[in-house]
């Protein structure tokens, strides 16, 4: 059985990502910490992928260089056709740029733009936007547009920078720990809006989490430990974030 | 407290750039002040010396010619303490193989040497001989300018007879400190302007002064008595043509000095509150945001039993290590400064032990200067460091709200705005301290590059003014006595001569009520081309047939206007009747503060039909040289001055100084513009950092996350500018009104050009800041900054 998301025709899918043999290291004075020690991995086409693991094997650091905020020290990662491991800083700025929205667990908001303009900012810079109401629509948060993140509560202010993250458009949506900072019901919120995205616009989205129950959203969960990838599993059938027991 | 130190030592240094740039500004202010107070020492006490030693005078007197048996009785007046009559003319001088005429001012000397008023402090050589009358001792740089050494022998030519003088002496005087020959000279010109000191035999027989005078030097108990004395000396010397009075503080010499021992006075006053307040508050913002970032730690350092004061006073610390840094740095450069300034008036200023010092007392004041504001910046840190409590120092710190911007009342403009414009407009709301200080840095840094380049724009434009505005002669032929209409005829029909105009200067005592003055009248013909009157509008205007014009300066000390009535008292010759003339205009002079009249009104008045005792010449151009040869050995011609040849070096002298003193202002205004905009800047990125960095993980290039800084400070910098012209042309005004003399006066004059530079440099000082920062944007580490909570 491959391991394969969304494909229900049963077509081969396609490959987003391609990570082979990816090593990162730390280097702090005489110790080297190896953050991830060989990672293989694919990443498909219009899947939702969860990470799961326990602190410090990697996963954060997993998501940084897919999303080409960070490098790796060895081995060589794709996106689609390109070989994002060879690209320079400025390769990977427009990377960023036009394919990858970033969601983190703090929510890294503009504090001296309103939740509207947040949203703007990350439309003039993409090709090919969404409205920044129609983000905002997406996330459930029209009415609260003209609003300051200091005036929101911290649901609301990961789904505005979810909005931020899906107004570009991006084919792919990283998001690092998305609930972390957040109870129980507000972050089956900010799940379902990611679900949703996932399903309404067909961005492929990976979620990292320390949550397992969340992995049965996904179609496929990656388990890692000590910067390896321990094992991947696909669910054949798949929960809502209501469903989800927390 | 070692590991406190430590962690200063720590701050310090990963904050280096900002560190140095605290430190320069303290630097440069105590550099400065150590320039200006040492150098203002130094000529207070060396000027102080050197008129105490040879007696400076505390009055002149120039008068037509007084027996000397006068001056006795004026040294018997009270309050009178010693007296010196003497004989003073400017000669023409002849050297051999020097084409331009050189003037010499013979003054005399008693025969034998004697501690007299004004005396002279010879360098080389002796004093004059007995029974050797025909000696002469030189001001020093006319014998170098010259290269006249002991032994060699000089021709004066005295009423158009040739006196062939050996040079016993080379000598300086406390009277020609600063050797010009008249105000209009602005500046000495050492080869063509020298004294003759020649003995008093030789005087009154060459000059045809036998027991007599035409100077009267003098000092008194108390300066405060000598208005009232020069009163009652006038009335002594009345029968003998009085027709200047001059204290020493209207010496020409000496007002040169004094202004610029009274500027440099004033710049010492300014220019540490200056530079260390800008240091201050740029510590101030500094050292908030330190501590605001470091609550959790000092909050930990006081749960551990660190006292308050022990924490506050690392930062207080950290101001100090920077102040006393850049103080000591001060120092040397300082120092340098110091020494460059005074190899500068040594140029320019005759004093015979005018050399470099160092003064303790000075360095002692910068650095109390620097200590006591950097205390100032960093007192409002520390208070809110012994403030914190430990207990509320782990909580997060209150959040901030953002609120709307006045701009956001005019939603039209506000939803066109990119939202890099709507994030500068918030940040500058919500930091208003800060961008008004921004704003401020550029506004002191341009104030002093426009203040910089208004010297050398007043300096230029009086020039302009005076050699070619107003004075549009060539040539100019001064006689002997006064000389009828043949003279002009005769000047006129010399070769090259394409035009001539006569010329009258009298000297007139001018009344108005209690107000009174000895002024020189100048007569002007009508329609005068070459000696023009300029009004305020600077257009020219005519002198009018009858009626006096004024100059704005000379209006305002007798306290007239237009319309009002003058009493005018000739003070030489035979005519004694008072006149009395309306005011007719009102008219613009830098050099000198003079009145003007119709030059056949003014030859009435003395009772002529016509009198010239000068005359302007309009040359073919290159003929001067030739035409002041011929017109030298004239009977009757006193002197002969070529245009272009006083031009010539006055331009560059001034040039050269003023580019001095500019190169030092840019310095100063860049340091100053750089430490506060790298500064504010490197503050508020520090503060913004996890902002900047999810922008560069959404996409943004470094260049579109910088702009949000750089044009944040270009915007300030434009407000900076829109304050610091006017400010800056304030300054000038100041400075206008603090030279304005009855012997000169700067115009107030900006060039475009000034404005241009000061905007361009302003600018290129922003850009040089927003560069620092863009290293630091560069190295924006993306995961680092967002592992950690907000
Ligand atoms: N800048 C760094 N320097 C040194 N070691 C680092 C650095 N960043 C990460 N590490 C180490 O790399 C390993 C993996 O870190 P990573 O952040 O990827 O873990 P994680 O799985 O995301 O953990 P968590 O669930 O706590 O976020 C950890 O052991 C961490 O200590
Ligand atoms: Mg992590």
């Amino acid at each position: 059985m491959t391991a394969q998301g969304p494909s229900i025709t049963g077509a081969a899918p396609k490959a987003v990502f391609r990570v082979e043999g990816v090593k990162k290291d730390y280097r702090m004075g005489e110790v080297t910490v190896s953050a991830l020690r060989e990672v293989t991995l694919e990443v498909y086409e219009g899947e939702f992928l969860v990470i799961l693991g326990p602190s410090g094997s990697g996963k954060s650091t997993l998501l940084n260089i897919i999303g080409g905020i960070d490098t790796a020290s060895a081995g060589r990662v794709w996106y689609r056709d390109d070989e994002l491991s060879a690209y320079g800083e400025a390769q990977l700025t427009q990377y960023r740029r036009h394919h990858i929205g970033f969601v983190f667990q703090f929510y890294n908001l503009m504090p001296n733009l309103t939740a509207e303009e947040n949203v703007e900012m990350a439309t003039e810079i993409s090709r090919n936007p969404l409205p920044a109401r129609e983000a905002l629509r997406l996330v459930n948060l029209v009415e609260r547009g003209g609003h300051f993140p200091s005036q929101l509560s911290g649901g609301e202010q990961q789904r505005v920078a979810i909005a931020r993250a899906v107004a570009k458009q991006p084919e792919i949506l990283l998001c690092d720990e998305p609930t972390g900072a957040l109870d129980f019901t507000t972050g089956k919120v900010v799940l379902d809006v990611l679900n949703e995205i996932n399903r309404s616009l067909g961005t492929t989205v990976i979620v990292i989490t320390h949550n397992a129950s969340i992995g049965d959203m996904a179609h496929r969960v990656v388990r890692m430990m000590d910067g390896h990838v321990r094992d991947i599993t696909v669910n054949a059938k798949r929960k809502t974030a209501s469903e989800l027991e927390w | 407290m070692r590991v406190l130190d430590r962690k200063l030592l720590r701050t310090l240094w990963r904050s280096r750039g900002q560190s140095m740039a605290v430190a320069a500004v303290v630097l440069c202010g105590t550099a400065c002040y150590i320039a200006i107070a040492s150098a203002h020492s130094n000529l207070e006490l060396t000027r102080s010396t050197y008129y105490a030693h040879y007696r400076f005078a505390d009055f002149e007197i120039m008068l037509e010619r007084a027996p000397l048996t006068s001056v006795f009785r004026l040294e018997s007046l009270p309050g009178v303490r010693q007296v010196r009559g003497r004989i003073v003319e400017d000669v023409n001088v002849d050297l051999e193989g020097a084409d331009e005429p050189r003037i010499g001012r013979i003054v005399s000397m008693p025969d034998r040497q004697e501690h007299v008023i004004n005396d002279i402090c010879l360098l080389e050589g002796r004093y004059f001989s007995e029974g050797n009358p025909n000696e002469v001792i030189l001001s020093k740089r006319f014998a170098e300018a010259n290269r006249l050494v002991l032994g060699d022998r000089i021709e004066a030519s005295i009423d158009n007879k040739k006196h062939s003088l050996r040079i016993v002496g080379i000598a300086l005087s406390p009277e020609y400190v600063y050797m010009i020959r008249s105000v209009q000279e602005l500046v000495p010109n050492s080869e063509r302007f020298g004294i003759l000191w020649v003995p008093q035999e030789f005087a009154e027989t060459a000059l045809d002064m036998k027991e007599a005078c035409n100077n009267i030097v003098g000092s008194v108990e108390d300066p405060e008595q000598l208005d009232a004395i020069l009163e009652r000396a006038e009335d002594l010397l009345k029968p003998y043509g009085v027709f200047a009075k001059v204290k020493a503080g209207n010496q020409i010499s000496n007002r040169f000095i004094s202004d610029e021992i009274k500027g440099l006075e004033v710049m010492a006053k300014i220019i540490p509150g200056l530079f260390q307040g800008i240091a201050a508050l740029v510590l101030l913002v500094l050292l908030n945001r330190m501590v605001r970032k470091e609550r959790t730690e000092i909050g930990l350092l006081k749960a551990y039993g660190y006292s308050s004061r022990a924490v506050a006073f690392h930062y207080v610390k950290y101001a100090l290590a920077l102040s006393i840094a850049g103080s000591l740095a001060g120092f040397a450069v300082g120092q340098w400064l110091a020494n460059a300034m005074i190899r500068m008036y040594v140029e320019f200023y005759d004093f015979p032990l005018l050399r470099s010092r160092v003064y303790f007392d000075v360095l002692a004041r910068s650095m109390a200067i620097g200590i006591g504001f950097s205390l100032l910046g960093a007192l409002f840190a520390a208070l809110r460091a012994m403030r914190i409590r430990p207990a509320e120092s782990m909580r997060p710190e209150a959040p901030h709200y953002a609120h709307r911007t006045l701009l956001e009342r005019v939603p039209a403009l506000w939803r066109r705005l990119s939202f890099t414009w709507k994030m500068i407009g918030r940040n500058v709301s919500r930091n208003a301290f800060r961008a008004s200080l921004n704003a401020f840095g550029v506004m002191i840094s341009s104030g002093i590059l426009i203040m910089g380049f208004f010297s050398l724009d007043a300096m230029d434009y009086m020039l302009k003014f005076q050699f070619e505005i107003a004075q549009r002669e060539d040539v100019k032929v001064s006689f002997q006595t006064e000389r009828g209409k043949d003279a002009l005829y005769e000047a006129a029909r010399f070769d090259h001569v394409r035009y001539a105009e006569p010329l009258l200067q009298y000297p007139f005592e001018v009344r108005s009520a209690w107000r009174k003055k000895d002024i020189v009248v100048i007569g002007v013909p009508r329609g005068a081309r070459l000696q023009r009157l300029i009004n305020a509008k600077q257009e020219p205007v005519d002198v009018g047939a009858t009626g006096l014009t004024l100059s704005d300066r000379l209006a305002r000390d007798l306290g007239v206007g237009v319309g009002d009535v003058l009493t005018l008292k000739p003070l030489m010759g035979r005519i004694t009747k008072e006149r009395t003339l309306v005011v007719n205009q009102i008219v613009e002079q830098y050099l000198g503060s003079s009145a003007y009249m119709d030059l056949d009104t003014l030859s009435r008045i003395l009772d002529e039909p016509f009198a010239a005792n000068a005359v302007l010449l309009r040359v073919e151009p290159g003929m001067e040289r030739d035409l002041s040869r011929h017109l030298k050995d004239v009977p009757g011609v006193a002197a002969v001055e070529v245009k272009a040849d006083s031009l010539k070096g006055l331009q560059d002298t001034i040039e050269m100084s003023a580019q001095i003193s500019n190169t030092m202002n840019i310095v100063f205004a860049a340091v100053i513009a750089f430490a506060v905009i790298y500064n504010i800047t490197a503050v508020s990125l520090a503060e913004r950092q996890r902002e900047l960095a999810s922008l560069r993980v959404l996409g943004f290039t470094t260049q579109e996350v910088g702009r949000i800084l750089y044009h944040e400070n270009f915007a300030l910098c434009v407000v900076g500018l829109i304050l610091g012209i006017p400010f800056g042309a304030g300054i000038c005004r100041l400075l206008v009104s603090a030279y304005d003399n009855e012997l000169y006066r700067l115009p107030f004059h900006l060039d475009t050009e000034t404005f241009v530079t000061a905007t361009v440099l302003s600018f290129l000082f922003v850009v040089l800041a927003n560069l620092a920062v863009r290293r630091q944007i560069r190295k924006l580490d993306m995961v680092e900054v967002l592992k950690e909570r907000e």
